[in-house]
């Protein structure tokens, strides 16, 4: 019996050619053109980014860098200890390390070779964000050097006349005032560097499953308005069998779809000139109950929506309108860390952006299944309330 | 077979119940007329026996079990071919029938032996792969009916059966029908065309606003309908001729013609003679027996069609 409902449903979706088109089409084309759009953006964000600073060096030098940044930026996190899985899971957005060592070799004359100052950013910082910030470390520390200098050179100048020491005959054209040099910056990422299509395809992965909500909600609202679903009813078939009947296709085509946009990702993208998706690393356990979570909450809003539905208008419109909104607010258009704050703490009540954390925390983070449940628990509790919905809703409307 | 007793139902909200104290009995192999304007109840009724409402007051019961038992254990005994077309438009015929034969419960040869047979019965063989949606108005009813008659029902409520369809297939739905009733169904048939009803129903039910009006074979009902008389008069005055029949009954002015609603105890025999007896020239005269409309004009001085 199971199997002919979904047989059915199969062949209803395989001849809604628009259904399967947006379906399939569209987040592709979001992926294409929102990557190439997005390739060489560089709009870094003013606002503070939570962070956190190691201090491993105890001279002088890197507690003024210490109090400069935090003028800047805001004070660090209190708690510096753990920073590289805060960092790693995107809880911080980057930590400065200070290596012991730091400001001696910032005020000596010939630059001491070896990296002394730190970056370490969140896999998924933009792009912008991250150059803005590595050029900010390294002209704070170049000023701090060049003081540190100027400030060597007149104490040489105002000491008692005497033969000068081997430092003091070296040209000033020969002393190097940048501490480039000294400064490195790295995101923790899971193998491959971060890219644009590395990001993006995370995002409209999860905007083009959650698409299912439009096609599904139409055929649900066909078959109720013509009496086919009451008189599946008569014939005695369960409500729990019509719904599943309908979610189980879906997590088939939400499948298809994932491997549909990470093929993209991997081998289309770089034929047409962008980045290509990197899978290095990758945990599949924890890919697949991120992705199992985002087709289930993407189903039981679809089956709620499709019950609470009463025209094929309302079908129509509710469903994509309700799609881009949890998009704009869940990060998936808008990154979430350049919103304000309020938007950020609304964004983590969208399911949307649960996906997108759990996405971004396997193909960024290279996440393992314990790093992604808190997302796939909140996706799969969303599923199970909005099928309770859909149940409770469902008995009402097909009388 | 089917007893329905002081069934009432009141939709949420509803300032007047849609049911209120039915009762009603369909037999084996015989066909029940229910008749009524839309709004009447008819498909309320249709909902409780199709499991779709609750009973909240009443009882309905089929051999003497409840409804309830019924649908729970069995209920592909009681089938519906509801007003709309209750099937899957990007569906073939074929693909329907097998969706809603699985859906009944059938399987293996016995599933291809019924839609085979149902195909058959509804003549719907040469548009078996033919999606529904391309079929014309005639051919989805027809379709309609065939996914009904899958599970082999023992009742089989018909709504609107014939709605939107052309005069062809509605000779065929209605032989169809009487088909079924032959080979033993309990059919419960609604319709507002007096005419369907008079046609192939034993037995009939005229509800309106969710009570029955009138319970009982065509006989039963129409033997008590008081009969008109239209006829044109020559050579009486107006005046003379409406005093002559105000004897009768209740005179109404129908395009020049006099219509007389005979009065109990009065004839067409003795309301002619008296015409003639009188002078008067009778040109044309009609009457016989009264139909379902004029019942139902009678019982609640409204058309069917309301």
């Amino acid at each position: 019996m199971l199997i002919a409902l979904i047989k059915k449903e199969l062949l209803a979706l395989i001849r809604d050619v628009h259904g399967m088109a947006a379906l399939f089409l569209m987040p592709a084309l979001f992926i294409i053109i929102m990557s190439l759009a997005l390739k060489d953006v560089y709009d870094p964000p003013v606002k503070a980014l939570p962070y956190a600073i190691e201090n491993r060096d105890s001279g002088t030098m890197a507690d003024t860098l210490v109090n400069e940044w935090e003028k800047r930026h805001g004070k660090a996190q209190p708690d510096s200890t753990n920073w590289p899985n805060k960092v790693q899971s995107g809880k911080l957005s980057y930590a400065l390390v200070i290596e012991k060592g730091f400001s001696a070799a910032l005020a000596s004359r010939p630059m001491d070779s070896g990296i002394r100052l730190k970056l370490v950013t969140d896999p998924g910082l933009e792009g912008g964000v991250f150059a803005a910030n590595k050029a900010e470390l390294v002209m704070i520390a170049s000023e701090m050097r060049a003081r540190a200098l100027l400030t060597a050179s007149r104490m040489a100048q105002g000491a008692p006349r005497g033969r000068p020491s081997a430092a003091d005959r070296i040209p000033n054209d020969d002393v190097t005032v940048s501490a480039q040099t000294l400064v490195d910056a790295e995101r923790l990422a899971a193998g491959s560097r971060p890219t644009a299509v590395q990001q993006n395809v995370p995002a409209w992965l999860v905007f083009g499953m959650f698409f299912v909500v439009a096609s599904l909600s139409n055929l649900f609202l066909q078959e109720r308005q013509c009496g086919a679903l009451a008189r599946l009813a008569s014939l005695g078939v369960p409500v729990s069998m019509m719904l599943w009947s309908k979610a189980l296709p879906y997590l088939v085509i939400n499948g298809l779809q994932a491997t549909l946009m990470l093929a993209v990702g991997v081998w289309l993208m770089p034929l047409l000139g962008g980045d290509a998706l990197s899978l290095a690393g990758i945990h599949s356990g924890a890919l697949l109950l991120v992705l199992l979570g985002v087709s289930m909450a993407a189903i039981g809003l679809a089956l709620a929506l499709a019950s609470l539905v009463r025209t094929q208008a309302q079908a129509a419109t509710i469903g994509p309108v309700v799609n881009i909104l949890m998009a704009a607010i869940g990060g998936v258009m808008v990154p979430k860390f350049v919103m304000p704050d309020v938007m950020q703490r609304i964004a983590e009540f969208s399911p949307m952006n649960w996906g997108l954390e759990g996405m971004l925390a396997v193909l960024l983070r290279g996440s393992d299944i314990g790093g992604v449940l808190l997302p796939a628990a909140k996706l799969m509790g969303f599923a199970a309330l909005m099928i309770v919905i859909a149940v409770l809703l469902f008995r009402r409307r097909v009388g | 077979m089917l007893a329905i007793r002081d069934l009432s139902f009141r939709y949420p909200g509803a300032d007047k119940p849609a049911l209120e104290g039915v009762s009603l009995d369909a037999a084996r192999g015989r066909i029940l007329g229910l008749l009524g304007p839309n709004g009447a109840g008819k498909t309320t009724l249709i909902s409780h026996l199709s499991g779709l409402l609750p009973v909240q007051h009443g009882d309905i019961a089929i051999d003497g079990q409840p409804l309830a038992v019924i649908r729970r254990n069995t209920p592909a005994r009681i089938a519906v071919a509801p007003q709309d077309y209750a099937f899957y438009p990007m569906l073939t015929v074929l693909e329907n029938l097998a969706c809603f034969a699985s859906a009944g419960g059938l399987g293996g040869s016995r599933k291809l032996q019924r839609i085979a047979a149902c195909l058959a019965f509804a003549q719907l063989e040469r548009f078996a792969k033919t999606r529904a949606e391309r079929l014309s108005g005639g051919l989805k009813r027809r379709l309609n009916l065939a996914i009904a008659l899958l599970p082999e029902p023992e009742i089989i409520l018909l709504d609107e059966p014939t709605v939107g369809v052309d005069p062809q297939s509605r000779a065929f739905l209605l032989d169809a029908v009487k088909t079924l009733a032959r080979n033993g169904a309990a059919i419960i048939y609604t319709s507002h065309y007096m005419e369907e009803i008079e046609a192939i129903a034993d037995r009939v039910v005229i509800i309106d606003d969710g009570t029955v009006l009138r319970d009982g074979t065509l006989d039963e009902l129409l033997g008590g309908v008081i009969v008109q008389v239209r006829l044109g008069v020559a050579g009486l005055s107006d005046t003379a001729l409406n005093a002559l029949l105000d004897c009768f009954g209740t005179v109404a002015q129908a395009g020049g013609d006099s219509l007389v609603t005979l009065a109990a105890g009065q004839t067409p025999v003795a309301l002619l003679a008296a015409v003639e007896a009188a002078g008067g020239r009778i040109r044309h005269a009609e009457f016989g027996r009264g139909n379902l409309e004029q019942l139902f004009m009678t019982l609640t001085r409204r058309p069917l069609r309301d």
